[in-house]
């Protein structure tokens, strides 16, 4: 299995395309088959991956174009590498809790083309490699929100569309500047490798300016505070499964990028950022979290509390330290899990209902237990309950980025409490008081099919939270090697004084 | 030994996992009792233990596995057992076990049986990781899991509607247990606070390195640390002014109130200052910051206990009043009497709550003791219970809460601080009067309740056994005072009363038993007859002030929640209304900007060829315009 | 004596009044000679600057645009004949065809 990562990338679309002659009323157990095996294989590689070794392995690496050092260039680290277990874990469920039912097998097909763009954008170590799955991201998520979206699909789906392509637009042309200085600095040798480009340094004003590059692309992807308003459309409109891909993996593409791009290659400038992306971060955790609970539908409460929860992620990346990144890294998982886990479970109750609007419900609990039961796991993993996967992550962050700013650290901590204040006036309007809604006493609890997507879920949420090690220590290791390559590199005092590697540096 | 550790520790575990299965279907008896035997066994491996350790002056340390590890911090599931922790467990497990084989009568008719077992059973677990775990992490995972267990028990009712507080004050179980949740959360970000400080300045949570790091901290360190600990204590305590959520706790059911709200979670704040009590001990201004706000909460609740009418809250109150005492004593530098009042007032205020839900069960939920009176016929047992429970809360010679109400007494006064003294006397008259004004009312006098055509009838003799350990505790505790602090000066620093003290002792011991005297007194008079209304009273400032709690929630609704609200809707607002709409003007602007110009494209070939010409005379000049620039 | 200057006036002259044409006439055929006239202007220009720099390849390039302007006068006729035969006129404003 020497080529894992090529067939990890390209098996799903090739599947997919054999999917278009595949049987209508098979498609579904088609697309479960596949993701099944696809799941399988990533664990696969997790099994293989050599824990010890912090770079990139299984790497396959040959040019496309030489002249131009255009490579198709694969390697996985232990940043990626769960990163990727957890696209093709959450397209699975995706997949066995679906409950689209007008063509379904082109919602299967798009699903495993949509995994293909997803696996490579994070298993790519070539710039170009990387942008074409970024984009090609796009399209089949534009298609899912378009095709099967609500009453605004349109408007939503190419909102979406245009705006991540403009961001995208500015980081390509951030990428071919990099590319350029790097042919200057060798002397005419162009390489698109991220490996390579971690080696280059930078002045200053061309680190500033190539970081704000960069940083548009990932910051609307994130989506980061003012470049957010794309998501509540995109998830209120979007199918079930939409935004629990989209919630789930999409927005992780956009932190991701600011770990494997912006942190190692423009130490310098990152380090003089982290005001900036702090106060927008808080922004982002704090203003983001009242929207959310000024919110009257389900989804849109959630929507929102994922920009609020992605704040937390981009002020744990900019915390320097390996505390605040793993913490990061780790909190991309646990948000992606629990936010897809929230957004399945305002799909089930959707699809007997047909209105996400909490005035309608009321006494939900009674009605349905089982349903309020996973609801309340998955509320209590969002507001970061110990033993849970949501603390984790949290915690880390919190404690990481103390080390940078108290006073921040403490109005970002107020995400706690605020996420406590949306999450429960959700679960208490929607769940708790007497059944008002004399339609809703007739309602079903979850069905086995949609057990056997939420167990699984509810069982990761419980197992990451009370033992991340496995998890923690890979994503540990490879956090630390970055932090290293950043401090090898970083030429001003403060970004040398900020970045703390690991046993290199003792806690002051 | 280990094992042992590992029985008291899980046992709860296993009884609510296994409640927990049957969480969904009909009452089943087996459940109860099941449960009730995991924790008496969790009890049993806590006695033995404690047994252990006071004779082998052996403390247990065990690692289970490693939880988090990133960067530098590491932190395991370490749990420790030694002379505090171990205290802690035995009265936990204690009561725990009381309340569990309680809940089996108290619950009987709920068709939540089960689920309520689960609950319970993993707040005890909840509470044990909090006191048994050896690292400020363990201990924060206790600390919220009790938070949720408690938001989970006080929203059990959670079917019942709103309603306006003039109806009942609480609003709704649910939203009681909202209120509960957010409000510790707010707490629970200064205990954040204080443990990310302790990392980044000794680089680890472990308690013991943490200790052992504290003489190379600098002052200003241990002091905000000790300030962001104590926030979080005063959450989980409900010191003032994060108070309000205690007595709307009451929403739940009464064993939950006893267990949680009265005997264990409440006291978790206490539990922490005494733990901690190294960097407490340092930081002398933040300890005199917790005695004072102490003292404030034991005056200021038993002044709202003065009026109430409602059998919990009056108890809630009361509960607060003493979680002030407890800080009023750990702040005074005597920690292990802080700890001697927390285990002997969790005795005997989890018996007057269970005696509570006597009256309760057998009033059909009524709770107003204005509508009570004359119960001491038909409710003997509790009739006892309460009084017992009342005279140990009042501090009346031999019973527990004399001794360690008057220990605490006695060291406001060694300490020199005499409006603490004072304070702190007054208030024990008053918790007097309040706690047999509300026996008196209860069981005394003419029989109201028949006006509402209650029958009331006594609790099941099953459960007045069950209550009989706490009710003995009750009496007893206190006489093991010296013992207790032979057993638990190993770990904490003794406090010695000095020579002048020493001698005035008697005499302060004799004021205090007279206010406490006094106030029972004063309650037999006024309301030992029956109940006497007074218009004149009841419309006075003072009494409405006290009886809507000062007002606070109605302030708290009206400054915080209310603006919050509206806040909200305006960040909602200017989402969509202004970075909304400049992300669409954007958009707008391309689109008019094409639409408007598109007037160009004519279809005209002589339009065309004219703006062909004028482009290129505008290229031209340009042209010409740069190089004679050049 | 007739000098440079005189050759690129009447260029000028010349090509402005080819570029009036163009701008000005609504008939497509009128608007063939006006392109016509504004590439002789530039033949003009180009013979007159050959001669006076003694270059020869200034002419050579006229004969091009001869050529050139023979050929696109043969295609676009023909185009245009089409254009009268299907829409029955020449008149540009008539046709409109491409309005957006």
């Amino acid at each position: 299995m020497s080529n894992i990562l090529t067939i990890l990338v390209f098996f799903p679309a090739l599947a997919g395309l054999l999917g278009f002659v595949i049987d209508k009323n098979s498609a579904r157990v088609y697309g479960v088959a596949i993701a099944t095996v696809e799941f399988i294989l990533s664990l696969f590689l997790w099994m293989t991956f050599d824990a010890s070794n912090p770079t990139f392995q299984f790497i396959e690496h040959f040019p496309i174009v030489k002249d131009f050092g255009i490579s198709y260039y694969l390697g996985v680290d232990g940043i990626s590498l769960f990163l990727v277990v957890m696209t093709t874990f959450m397209t699975l469920i995706g997949m066995i809790s679906m409950s689209v039912k007008d063509e379904i097998k082109n919602m299967v097909i798009t699903l495993l083309f949509l995994e293909m763009t997803m696996v490579g954008v994070f298993l790519a170590l070539d710039a170009i490699m990387f942008y074409v799955f970024w984009e090609l991201s796009l399209v089949p998520m534009l298609y899912i929100i378009g095709a099967w979206g609500g009453p605004l699909r349109v408007y939503a789906s190419i909102k979406f569309f245009l705006y991540t392509f403009t961001g995208s637009l500015v980081m390509l042309v951030g990428m071919l500047i990099v590319a350029y200085s790097f042919s200057q600095a060798t002397g005419g040798v162009w390489s698109f490798a991220i490996t390579d480009w971690y080696a280059l340094g930078f002045d200053m004003k061309y680190q500033i300016g190539l970081f704000l590059a960069f940083f548009i692309g990932f910051a609307i992807k994130v989506p980061m505070f003012p470049f957010h308003t794309w998501l509540p459309y995109a998830h209120g409109q979007a199918p079930t499964i939409g935004s629990v891909i989209l919630a789930a993996v999409l927005l992780k593409m956009g932190t991701y990028g600011f770990v494997r791009f912006s942190l190692p290659m423009f130490p310098d400038a990152s380090v003089l950022m982290i005001l900036p992306i702090a106060i927008i971060s808080i922004i982002m955790i704090i203003y983001t979290a009242m929207v959310a609970y000024a919110q009257e539908d389900m989804k849109q409460v959630i929507a929102y509390s994922s920009v609020s929860h992605m704040g937390i992620v981009m002020l744990g990346i900019f915390a320097m330290n390996s505390e605040g990144i793993s913490g990061s890294v780790f909190q991309m998982l646990s948000h992606g899990i629990v936010s897809g886990a929230l957004f399945m479970l305002v799909g089930v109750i959707y699809d007997r209902t047909h209105t996400k609007y909490m005035k309608d419900f009321g006494g939900l609990a009674s009605i349905m237990p089982r349903y309020a039961l996973v609801f309340g796991i998955m509320l209590m993993a969002s507001v970061g309950l110990p033993l849970t996967i949501g603390f984790v992550g949290e915690f880390l962050v919190l404690i990481g980025f103390y080390k940078v700013s108290p006073i921040l650290t403490i109005l970002a901590g107020t995400s706690i409490i605020l996420g406590a204040v949306y999450m429960l006036t959700l679960f208490k309007r929607s769940f708790f008081g007497p059944v008002t809604n004399e339609a809703n006493k007739k309602l079903k609890d979850l069905n086995a099919n949609e057990l056997v997507s939420f167990i699984p879920l509810v069982a990761v949420v419980v197992w990451l939270g009370i033992y991340p090690k496995p998890v923690l220590s890979i994503i540990d290791n490879s956090v630390n090697y970055t932090l290293s390559i950043m401090e090898k590199k970083a030429m001003t005092p403060e970004a040398k004084n900020i970045i703390i590697v690991k046993n290199s540096k003792e806690a002051k | 030994m280990e094992s042992l550790v590992y029985i008291a520790l899980f046992a709860p575990l296993v009884s609510s996992l296994f409640a927990g299965l049957f969480a969904m279907t009909p009452k089943k008896q087996f459940v109860g009792v099941i449960s009730s035997l995991l924790l008496f066994a969790s009890f049993v491996a806590s006695a033995i233990l404690a047994y252990h350790i006071s004779s082998t002056n052996e403390i247990i340390h065990v690692k289970l596995m490693d939880w988090i590890a990133a960067g530098n911090l590491n932190i395991p599931f370490g749990f420790l057992v030694d002379y505090v922790s171990v205290t802690m467990m035995v009265v936990v497990t204690l009561v725990s076990t009381v309340v569990h084989i309680y809940s089996n009568g108290y619950m009987d008719h709920d068709k939540s049986f089960n689920r309520f077992f689960s609950y319970l059973s993993a707040f005890v677990f909840s509470m044990l990781v909090l006191v048994m775990s050896d690292n400020f992490a363990g201990l924060f995972i206790g600390w919220e899991g009790v938070g949720v267990c408690s938001w989970l028990l006080i929203g059990f009712w959670y079917h019942k509607a709103d309603v306006t507080r003039d109806v009942n004050p609480s609003i709704s179980p649910s939203w009681a247990a909202n209120e509960a949740f957010i409000m510790n959360r707010i707490a629970d970000l200064g205990m954040l606070v204080g443990l990310f400080i302790i990392y980044w300045n000794v680089g680890s949570l472990q308690y013991d390195v943490v200790f052992k790091a504290i003489p190379n901290l600098t002052p200003i360190i241990l002091t905000t640390a000790a300030i962001a600990l104590f926030i979080g204590a005063m959450g989980k305590s409900a010191q003032f002014p994060l108070h309000t959520w205690l007595t709307d706790a009451m929403e739940g059911p009464t064993p939950v109130s006893a267990l949680i709200h009265a005997a264990t979670m409440v006291t978790a704040g206490v539990f922490l200052v005494i733990r901690a009590n190294p960097i407490f001990s340092v930081t002398p201004e933040v300890s005199y910051f917790i005695a004072a706000l102490g003292t404030f909460v034991a005056f200021f609740a038993a002044s709202m206990a003065l009026v109430n009418r409602d059998l919990k809250r009056i108890i809630a109150f009361s509960t607060l009043s003493q979680l002030g005492y407890m800080f009023a004593a750990a702040g005074l530098g005597a920690y292990w009497i802080a700890l001697f009042h927390l285990a002997a007032h969790a005795f005997f205020k989890a018996l007057l709550f269970l005696g509570a839900g006597n009256v309760m069960h057998g009033m059909h939920n009524e709770l107003d003791i204005f509508k009570m009176g004359g119960l001491k016929k038909v409710m003997r047992g509790t009739y006892l219970y309460m009084g017992l429970a009342s005279l140990a809360l009042a501090g009346i010679f031999p019973l527990a809460g004399f001794y360690s109400k008057d220990a605490i007494i006695e060291t406001a006064f060694n300490e020199g601080n005499l409006i603490l003294f004072i304070i702190l006397i007054v208030t024990a008259g008053m918790t007097a009067f309040y706690s047999f004004r509300q026996v008196f009312l209860t069981f005394h006098g003419d029989e109201r309740y028949k006006e509402l055509g209650i029958h009331p009838h006594e609790m099941y003799k099953y459960v007045l056994i069950a209550m009989s350990p706490l009710a003995i505790l009750a009496v007893i505790a206190g006489w093991f005072k010296g013992w207790f602090n032979s057993f638990i000066i190993h770990l904490l620093p003794n406090y010695e009363m000095s020579e002048h003290t020493h001698h005035l002792a008697l005499y302060i011991t004799l004021i205090v038993s007279a206010f406490a005297f006094g106030g029972i007194i004063l309650a037999y008079i006024k309301y030992n007859k029956g109940l006497v209304r007074s218009e004149k009273t009841e419309n006075s400032l003072i009494y409405k002030l006290l009886i809507n709690q000062y007002y606070i929630p109605i302030l708290y609704e009206a400054v915080i929640s209310k603006p919050y609200a509206e806040l909200s809707k305006l960040a909602w607002k200017a989402d969509t209304k202004i970075i909304d709409t400049f992300v669409d003007g954007i958009a707008k602007v391309l689109y008019v900007s094409g639409d408007k110009t598109r007037g160009m494209q004519s279809g005209n070939l002589s339009n065309y060829l004219n703006w062909m010409a004028a482009g290129a005379i505008v290229l031209l000049v340009v042209a010409i315009l740069s190089l004679v620039a050049v | 004596m007739i000098g440079l200057n005189h050759y690129l006036i009447l260029s000028g002259i010349l090509f402005s009044i080819g570029l009036v044409g163009v701008l000005r006439r609504k008939n497509l055929l009128m608007l063939f000679f006006s392109t016509e006239i504004m590439l002789n202007a530039a033949n003009v220009a180009f013979a007159a600057i050959s001669n006076f720099y003694n270059d020869l390849s200034g002419q050579m390039f006229a004969f091009f645009i001869i050529a050139i302007a023979a050929s696109e006068v043969a295609i676009g006729l023909g185009l245009l004949i089409l254009v009268y035969k299907k829409e029955n006129t020449l008149d540009l404003d008539d046709l409109a065809s491409m309005k957006g």
